[in-house]
């Protein structure tokens, strides 16, 4: 077929049939009879748990399976009806972007400007060609004033962006992306998406788009496949996905059809925007404002991290910047934080001074303990043996607490993602505990990145199993009280927030604008708040149970 | 946090020259200071290289590679007096130590020392300069047509260094994250784990490269940028500094000795190339732009009535 057909979007932007593939060493199959097709300008969300195939299937579309990883391949893939098996991603890369998780492997020049121009370099078209396209490219997705800078000085969501421009520069017929939004803040997050949305309207691009937090893209899609153990579970519109998700699979359900379906609506919602009118149209309208109901505990103890006008300075490229300005903060035992705000507002900053990493140029900082767990719980695992990394009875005993104490014999590397996260932790926990009592502050940083429904709610049980409850109790026999730990996680994951927090520490530029209970926070806003709050915009109320107490006129 | 010798785009002539130029400039100065041994040539060396990073903007690059060749300058200066016992001012008289035997400290090794150690020093700077002001990206390009599979590992390397540095810290910030109960992390295993996560990230470098299409067989488009309008300065100042190096070797510019007393010439021939090589210096210079300021308008006068 000729170029021209294909650009008029004459074939198929991608179509595979009967796909089998097994990665070398395997002991099963990663995608199995896997039938597909994407219409050129068709939006589609790939759906499903962790494991479950998604970015396999990403990486046969644009050739990277099987040429770069090897193993054993049966069937059909066709991008822009070119065969993708008998082509490398290299030829591929005409008719196809990929993005994938992590931006920082994904640019491989100085400066923005070489970067976005590599690809056209390589396929040798004309430095006035090149010179154009770039300069499209990035006024299409807003950075003309980053394309003189040098990659290692932008944000990670700046760099996301960059990576797409590279991917988007050749105007592929069909763009790969696999949890873009993973590492990104909620309002960089959302322009991602509906970035990408209009990219798909206005140039005729088709996305298929791997994503855990469906309900930041699903009113954008018009279409969801949803994957399980390999094969394709469901394959249909937005709303007919949502049934099936409700009937097969609650972890891939929405915070707004969860709302619905406790509410007793029948027609699951695909965003805010389409919930809102059904409720308008079922005559609930707007819900009544209530107060916010929630009254902080009285908390026994003192605080356990106290902060008095804390600046932290931090060496940012060549200056030197203020990441914290004048933090005043307390933490009490058994509290359970989630600490919010953009990429930068310094959230993490917060924890690593807290932790010791980081010094304060100015301000006060007093803290009994502390436990932290960074970003990449990888990085805590350097053996191959869980006992050789918690040995004695210590190791064991920190074991026991975040339930591993049966895989002291397994490698590390053989543990599930959320057995690593848990391991990671452990190690930070080890020998910072006074018998059974936990450090007083325990800390995460993003724990929750590329982390599926079913794994979060696993983290939701251990952060409230940490913080005891929330309640500090006196144990009869030694008539001793026990102070349980404070958690304090930073996190962009918004509806993650809403299930474990009682508070939430809002950061902005260093900081604190806002500081309240979860309920209140978390539906004050549009940015940050659940998209229970965002729907019902009724004060308190932000997790699909609440919603639902309310829809049915139980609350207020 | 960024390297020091991390190459920040700006603009200025040694930016904006063709890689080819700037090399040839900053080679020249490389030259000059392996060629000589006089310490006043191998000091105006140095003096160029930094005057270049200086008027190139790269003063944080030559910062940092002035701290670290000076280091290596003392600690070359101090073995080579440890260990040669050659000249007849004798310093000190150490006695007899394993495995150096009888330890005379004399000016003449010191003096020697300190020549090897200049010449260090301008090369360490020299390259610091490099790396601060000409863009790899350009380099690259200009070597993808010569050398494929080189260019490819060149740039496999040049992203990998930096994503290396950044898992280094990572790891580090985790192993002092460690509780006091969990098994120390010695600087092995820690070396393991960055070297095996350095492969898998390397992976996932290749593959980027790889979906740019870098394995293709395209050809290559011609260039934007190849010439810039300062290459002619820097060629020129290269074959100046050259050609002048080596008429003064041939004239004996070079007049140094150092056994078995210090001889340093400071006839004209080396007065000569010691300051064609510091004036080369000034290459990167910049005239600053003179702008005509605007002429006032005169405030109008307030009418009275």
């Amino acid at each position: 077929m000729s170029e021209l057909a294909i650009r008029r979007g004459a074939a198929p932007a991608l179509a595979v049939r009967g796909l089998d593939y097994s990665y070398p060493r395997a002991s099963k199959p990663a995608l199995v009879d896997v039938s597909l097709e994407i219409a050129p300008g068709e939006f589609v969300l790939l759906a499903g748990r962790s494991a479950s195939g998604k970015s396999t299937l990403l990486k046969a579309a644009c050739g990277l399976v099987p040429h770069f990883h090897g193993g054993e391949i049966e069937g059909e893939v066709r991008v822009a009806d070119l065969d993708a098996l008998p082509a490398g991603p290299g030829e591929l890369a005409a008719a196809v972007g990929y993005l994938a998780q992590d931006p920082e492997t994904q640019v491989v020049s100085t400066t923005v400007a070489a970067e976005i121009e590599l690809p056209l370099e390589m396929r040798g078209d004309a430095p006035t060609d090149r010179a154009r396209a770039v300069e499209e490219v990035a006024l299409a997705l807003a950075i003309p004033h980053l394309l003189d800078r040098a990659v290692d000085t932008l944000s990670g969501g700046e760099l996301q962006r960059v990576a797409l421009a590279a991917a988007l520069v050749t105007r592929p017929r069909l763009i790969l992306l696999d949890e873009p939004t993973s590492q990104l803040d909620p309002v960089a997050g959302d322009e991602l998406i509906w970035l990408l949305r209009r990219l798909n309207e206005e140039w005729g691009v088709a996305v298929l788009l791997a994503e855990h937090r469906l309900e930041r893209c699903l009113a954008a899609a018009d279409r969801v496949v949803a994957m399980e153990d390999g094969g394709i579970a469901f394959d249909g519109p937005p709303r007919d996905f949502l049934r099936w998700s409700h009937d097969n699979d609650a972890a891939l359900t929405t915070p707004a059809a969860r709302l619905f379906s406790l509410a007793g609506l029948e027609s699951l919602p695909v965003g805010v925007r389409d919930a809102r009118q059904t409720l308008r149209g079922t005559g609930i309208g707007h819900p009544p404002h209530i107060a916010s109901r929630r009254v902080p505990d009285p908390r026994p103890f003192e605080p356990v991290l106290e902060t008095k006008n804390l600046w932290v300075e931090l060496d940012r490229g060549e200056e030197m910047r203020d990441v914290l300005r004048g933090i005043d903060l307390e933490v009490r035992p058994g509290e359970r934080i989630a600490l919010m705000g953009r990429n930068g507002a310094g959230k993490s900053t917060l924890l690593r001074t807290a932790a010791g990493l980081h010094e304060p140029v100015a301000g006060k900082l007093s803290l009994d303990s502390i436990a932290l767990l960074t970003q990449n719980p990888s990085d805590y695992l350097v053996r191959e043996r869980v006992g050789d990394e918690l040995p004695g009875d210590v190791g064991l005993a920190v074991l026991r607490v975040v339930g591993l104490e049966h895989a002291v014999d397994a490698d590390p590397r053989d543990l599930s993602g959320g057995e690593r996260q848990r391991l990671a932790l452990a190690i930070a926990l080890a020998g910072r505990m006074e018998g059974e009592q936990l450090p007083a502050v325990v800390a995460l940083d993003e724990p929750t990145r590329g982390m599926d429904r079913a794994r979060k709610d696993d983290l939701v049980a251990l952060i409230r199993s940490l913080a005891g409850g929330g309640v500090a109790f006196v144990d009869k026999e030694t008539t001793k009280a026990t102070r349980p730990a404070a958690v304090v996680v930073a996190t962009h994951d918004v509806e993650f927030a809403s299930a474990f927090a009682e508070r939430v520490v809002l950061l902005g530029e260093g900081v604190v604008i806002a500081d309240g209970p979860m309920e209140e926070i978390l539906s004050g806003g549009w940015y940050f708040a659940t998209e229970v709050a965002r729907v019902l915009d009724a004060p308190g109320v932000v997790t699909p149970e609440q919603g639902a107490a309310l829809l049915r006129g139980e609350l207020g | 946090m960024r390297a020091p010798f991390a190459y920040k785009p700006r603009r200025g002539p040694l930016q904006d020259a063709s890689p080819g130029a700037a090399v040839a400039y900053l080679g020249s100065i490389v030259v000059v200071a392996f060629l000589y041994l006089n310490p006043l040539v191998l000091l105006a060396a140095g003096a160029a290289a930094t005057l270049a990073g200086i008027l190139a903007g790269a003063r944080a690059a030559v910062r940092s590679a002035m701290k670290m060749a000076l280091s290596l300058a003392l600690l070359i200066a101090f073995v080579n007096a440890l260990v040669t016992s050659r000249g007849e001012t004798v310093i000190a008289r150490l006695g007899d130590w394993p495995l150096f035997g009888r330890v005379d400290v004399t000016l003449e090794a010191i003096v020697a020392g300190v020549s090897y150690g200049l010449l260090a020093a301008a090369t360490i700077v020299a390259f610091a300069v490099y790396s601060a002001c000409v863009d790899p990206d350009r380099v690259l390009r200009t070597l993808r047509p010569l050398a494929g599979r080189s260019a490819l590992t060149a740039t496999l390397v040049s992203r990998l260094v930096p994503v290396a540095a950044a898992d280094a810290a990572r790891l580090r910030d985790a192993a002092a994250l460690r509780g006091p109960a969990a098994a120390p992390v010695g600087k092995a295993p820690l070396a393991r784990r960055l070297l095996a996560g350095s492969l898998d990230r390397a992976v996932d470098v290749a593959a980027t490269l790889e979906l740019r299409g870098y394995s293709l067989d395209a050809p290559r488009a011609r260039n934007r940028r190849s010439r810039s309008r300062y290459d002619r300065r820097f060629y020129a100042v290269a074959a100046l500094v050259l050609a002048t190096a080596i008429a003064g070797k041939i004239l004996g510019a070079d007049d140094f000795q150092a056994y078995p007393t210090v001889a340093i010439g400071f006839g004209p021939a080396t007065l000569a190339v010691a300051t064609v090589v510091t004036l080369s210096g000034f290459a990167p210079f910049r005239r600053a732009v003179k702008r005509r300021p605007l002429q006032a308008s005169r405030r109008p006068e307030v009418a009275r009535v």
